[in-house]
């Protein structure tokens, strides 16, 4: 299992096209991708699961990968983030 | 005293009933007025009787292919709203292919499949599960996505169920839609020369029905309470999209009245869209600046669309609100470069931390004040927070690698609390070069005169400062020492008090002498009876709210300077607010 913290930038927060861009993309790895935020586990892979956990502008949250290609889907999954999410 | 005869009070109640139905209140949405007959949208029943299923692959197969049908139904209704309105409307109808194809849901909605229970009661099941999630996080957007998932689910019900879909797309011209809300799918079918006016039971002004509304330019009245009960097809109704006002059974009068108002927002709506991609230009020739107040990165987007010519203050609270503690360094470079993109080489003017006054942040921990506005606020508290402070500078200087940005800095009230931030600045460029990061040497640091004591000095400052920018709420609040909270003197707090127009005069005057640009960034700026003012004056820069930008413009070009120095040089012989303001309305 392999973690690391990142903080959002966009200035949407996690909503409709970011979540939605950002689950097709973890949807593409065999291993379990969670975000951690405020204490609550959310599936990364569903974007209805990620709307749902709000998550602001400026929040810091924990993404967890844990399987087999575990260090590439959290390497993109932080670039993806600290890029913006596609919506600078 | 008199009592009321029975036959009177009754005359008296029926003229009440008859206010009451004639005049239906709600959100103003989108602004214009629509004249027209009501269509009902009501709602479709989608009634089943759940039952336990057999062959739960004949069942898999039958809900699998609704949901392909719902995406085609979605996907063509994207493309006529992608026509209609726009690239950003239809992505709120692809998102609910994102939606109904994500593996929770479909999944979860299958596991029940196979667990023998119906697919309609499947699909209700999981749509409620998350129509529940979104509502209870008391989060505006989050909660949108409610709407979005019962959206889903009644389109999926429609077509397991069989039920023929109310065609919008064959209403008539001059119809009134009324409907419970106004989902996206529905503003698919809207066909924008039929429908002259919108009315539904639920939505905001932010609510995707309003912005929807917005972008078709159909006048819009949401939330109006009972709209589909109380009213009925074929009735005629006038939609006020700027009040709210809903009035049914119109008089000819009434009708003749907002036929009036319609042409007259109409001829004004076409006036200001041909001063669009326009300079702004008094009626003598005198150029000016006519730029936008933003709170966000995003808002730069609005600016542009607004037609604003750049951005004269953009406030940084926001990086600082809504959070459990300070911005990084890089978190701000990020929103201020984005917003700097985004007005792609424009002037953005970058205000520095106002906090303090009403704009509490929390994890900053300050001290409740006896008297906050003349505390510990803005440039005072950044002075003595001098890392949080040239964080923010630093940040601001690099984004000014990336578009023609410049620093102001709130509530000046001292030549010496310019000098020390100029020093800051000079500070964190310092260390920037040290790191070899890219900024613009000569960036611009002006002052946002908004005392009354940077209006007195304003001579003094003029020689150190790069620009000033005149925040009228607060310098009208602290030259007149009012609140205008406070409703036992908010009839002071007006910027037309003659105090308050020197201290403006001043201002402008002192920086012009000194050749330095004055901009106004306060509410005042897009008043049309203080244009004329400002232009004789000698303002240079008009900074308002996107919605007002082209109509600042209009005002602006109605003025000769000769014309507005008349003006002027009858109100500042006034000697009250009330002469200066009766006058002033006779002017526009």
């Amino acid at each position: 299992m392999v973690s690391k913290k990142v903080t959002l930038i966009n200035s949407q927060g996690f909503h409709m096209r970011p979540a939605s861009v950002f689950a097709t993309a973890m949807g593409k790895y065999a291993c379990n991708v969670t975000i951690n935020f405020n204490g609550n586990n959310y599936n990364a892979k569903s974007l209805l699961n990620i709307i749902a956990a709000c998550i602001k502008c400026g929040s810091e949250i924990e993404l967890i990968c844990d399987g087999p290609d575990e260090n590439a889907a959290l390497a993109e999954g932080v670039q993806m983030i600290e890029s913006g999410l596609g919506e600078k | 005293m008199k009592t009321m005869t029975a036959a009177q009070a009754v005359i008296v109640y029926q003229n009440n009933l008859k206010e009451v139905i004639t005049l239906l209140k709600g959100i103003g949405a989108s602004d214009g007025i629509g004249i027209g007959r009501v269509m009902i949208i009501a709602e479709q029943s989608l009634d089943y009787t759940p039952k336990q299923i057999t062959d739960i692959d004949a069942e898999l197969e039958r809900y699998r292919n609704a949901v392909d049908k719902f995406c085609d139904n979605t996907m063509e209704q994207a493309d006529n709203i992608r026509k209609s309105t726009g690239e950003k409307e239809a992505e709120i109808l692809l998102g609910h292919i994102a939606i109904i194809r994500d593996p929770f849901m479909g999944g979860e909605i299958e596991n029940l499949i196979k667990a023998q229970q119906c697919a309609e009661a499947s699909v209700e099941q999981i749509c409620k599960m998350f129509i529940d999630m979104f509502s209870a996080t008391g989060d505006d957007l989050t909660m949108q996505r409610a709407a979005d998932v019962r959206d889903i689910r009644d389109g999926l019900l429609s077509i397991l169920l069989g039920v023929q879909e109310v065609k919008i797309s064959d209403a008539p011209a001059g119809t009134v839609l009324v409907a419970k809300e106004l989902t996206p799918s529905m503003t698919a079918g809207i066909n924008k020369e039929n429908i002259v006016g919108i009315i539904t039971e639920t939505g905001s002004q932010t609510s995707h029905s309003a912005i929807l509304a917005r972008a078709l330019e159909i006048p819009a009245v949401l939330s109006v309470p009972n709209a589909v009960s109380q009213l009925s097809s074929g009735e005629q109704v006038i939609v006020d999209g700027k009040s709210g006002d809903v009035i049914t059974a119109p008089s000819e009068e009434q009708i003749a009245e907002y036929a009036n108002k319609r042409e007259a927002f109409i001829r004004e709506r076409r006036e200001l869209e041909n001063l669009r991609g326009q300079a702004t230009v008094s009626a003598s020739g005198e150029e000016y600046e006519l730029f936008c107040n933003i709170g966000t990165p995003k808002d730069a987007t609005k600016a542009v669309e607004a037609d604003g010519e750049g951005v004269g203050l953009f406030r940084t609270e926001f990086l600082f609100m809504d959070r459990n503690q300070l911005p990084t360094e890089d978190e701000q470079f990020e929103a201020y470069k984005q917003a700097s993109l985004i007005l792609d080489g424009k002037p953005l003017i970058i205000r520095t931390l106002d906090i303090g006054g009403d704009k509490d942040i929390p994890y900053l921990g300050l001290a409740k004040e006896e008297n906050p506005f003349m505390g510990f606020r803005a440039v005072r508290y950044c002075l003595k927070n001098r890392d949080l402070f040239k964080s923010q500078l630093k940040a601001i200087l690099r984004a000014s690698a990336f578009g023609d940005i410049r620093i102001m800095f709130p509530l000046i009230t001292a030549v010496e609390e310019l000098r020390a931030g100029k020093e800051l600045v000079e500070e964190a460029k310092n260390d920037l070069r040290a790191s070899d990061i890219a900024f613009n040497e000569n960036i611009q640091v002006g002052v946002m005169t908004e005392t009354a004591a940077s209006g007195v000095i304003a001579d003094l400052l003029a020689e150190e400062a790069d620009f000033f920018s005149i925040g009228t709420n607060d310098l009208t609040g602290y030259t007149m020492a009012a609140d205008r909270g406070n409703s036992d003197v908010a009839y002071l707090y007006s910027p037309f008090q003659p105090s308050v127009l020197r201290m403006i005069r001043r201002i402008i005057r002192c920086g012009r002498e000194k050749g330095i640009s004055v901009g106004m960034c306060g509410e005042a700026a897009a008043n049309p009876m203080m244009i004329p003012l400002l232009i004789s004056f000698g303002l240079t820069e008009f900074s308002v709210s996107a919605p007002s930008v082209l109509k600042v413009r209009k005002n602006i070009a109605k003025w000769t300077k000769a014309e507005a120095d008349a003006v002027a040089d009858k109100v500042m012989a006034m000697t009250t607010e009330a002469e200066i303001t009766a006058y002033l309305e006779t002017i526009v």
